[in-house]
């Protein structure tokens, strides 16, 4: 138990796929204008990535390692129709809300590299928990960009006003720079929260 | 086994073909499984949301009827009489094309719109869907839609904050879609 659950630990803070791999940043500047964006892309990236985890470690004996990138993203672009069909048909406000995003998700570096890196050569059990981590630490990171950006950018939290009526927003941190500067500023203080941790492990 | 006997054993082109033509083969039956499930209930509820999606734009009209003649057009009815029309329309905008569904009175006047495509700047240009630049729109005619950077001017419709691309290009759409409202009911 111990041990799967430093496998979903690792991916929250000392490997989090945004500010400590570097990873899916694209799309992590893309979709986070917003806290409710970011969130509903943060869910979605955490289905996908456990379910391919778990589907990737299923077949990891079955593939030809010559072959394994192309069938991983078979995989990955397979799980990710079934959610499109599926959302389609019994969410379809939530299917427009992820618009072009949602075919995306299965080009997501982060994706391809779990499958890589850990599913395909740990079991299932293990994989899902690293998907589940990961997935999370995903969803963390975004919500936390889209906070600031939606907050310092719009003056609104979840849509509601939360700066005074004078605030005049700064249209920097709504583009796609000033998401830049702020991730960075992020991997800072990811950084030193990381090292606080593990000196306070030591 | 070793490493290198499974590798040679595994070499040849033929095993690495049809290994990934067999992941792509399952892929599909799984995809082909899960359309079959879904497609009656995606098709139903994208009607659904068409007709909802008209409601919102005309709240009073408990019916909606196509014009004929013009591809998309749909008539929305109370009580048996016209009270508006629903109309497509498109506009180029900063990042594409966008496109508009306009519902327009018979009279000519806009009575409210909604945006079913875009690419435009997320935080910025997609905020021509939502008011306070969208609820401008009621009520104006042809000649009053305008893109105007004067807020003291309630006439016409003010420009988005650093999107004026957007701005202009939805009042477009709106417009040329009242124009051919009125062309078809003679602005009566």
């Amino acid at each position: 138990m111990k041990e799967l659950w430093d496998i979903y630990k690792k991916g929250i803070i000392l490997e989090n796929p945004i500010f400590v791999l570097a990873l899916s940043l694209c799309p992590a500047l893309a979709v986070t204008s917003s806290v409710i964006n970011a969130l509903t892309m943060g869910l979605t990236v955490l289905f996908v990535i456990t379910a391919n985890n778990v589907s990737v470690s299923l077949i990891r004996n079955l593939v030809n390692p010559k072959v394994r990138v192309p069938v991983y993203i078979v995989s990955i672009a397979t799980i990710v129709t079934v959610v499109q069909l599926l959302l389609q048909a019994y969410f379809p406000l939530l299917y427009k809300a992820l618009g072009i995003y949602l075919a995306l998700v299965v080009v997501f570096a982060i994706i391809l590299a779990r499958a890589e890196v850990f599913a395909s050569k740990n079991n299932v059990i293990r994989s899902f928990c690293d998907g589940l981590g990961m997935g999370s630490g995903f969803a963390i990171a975004m919500v936390i960009i889209g906070a600031f950006r939606e907050i310092i950018g719009s003056g609104t939290f979840l849509g509601f006003n939360v700066m005074p009526a004078s605030y005049e927003a700064p249209l920097l941190l709504i583009l796609p720079a000033g998401g830049f500067i702020l991730i960075g500023y992020l991997v800072g203080g990811w950084r030193m929260l990381a090292q606080y941790i593990e000196k306070s492990k030591a | 086994m070793t490493a290198r006997q499974h590798d040679e054993k595994n070499n040849s082109i033929f095993k690495i073909a049809s290994n990934l033509a067999m992941a792509c083969f399952v892929s599909g039956i799984i995809i082909a499984g899960v359309y079959f499930i879904t497609a009656d209930a995606a098709a139903q509820k994208a009607a659904d949301l068409k007709n909802t999606a008209m409601k919102v734009l005309v709240q009073d009209a408990d019916k909606f009827d196509p014009v004929e003649g013009h591809e998309g057009w749909f008539k929305a009815e109370k009580d048996g009489k016209t009270i508006a029309y629903v109309v497509p329309s498109e506009s180029k905008g900063y990042g594409g094309t966008i496109k508009l569904l306009v519902a327009v009175t018979s009279d000519g006047k806009v009575l409210n719109y909604d945006i079913t495509a875009h690419n435009e700047t997320p935080g910025l240009g997609d905020k021509a869907n939502q008011d306070p630049f969208k609820s401008q729109f009621k009520g104006k005619k042809a000649e009053n839609l305008k893109v105007v950077k004067d807020p003291s001017d309630k006439e016409n419709i003010q420009a988005m904050t650093g999107a004026t691309i957007s701005s202009r290009a939805v009042t477009n759409g709106v417009k040329k879609a009242v124009e051919e409202v009125v062309e078809l009911t003679g602005g009566k």
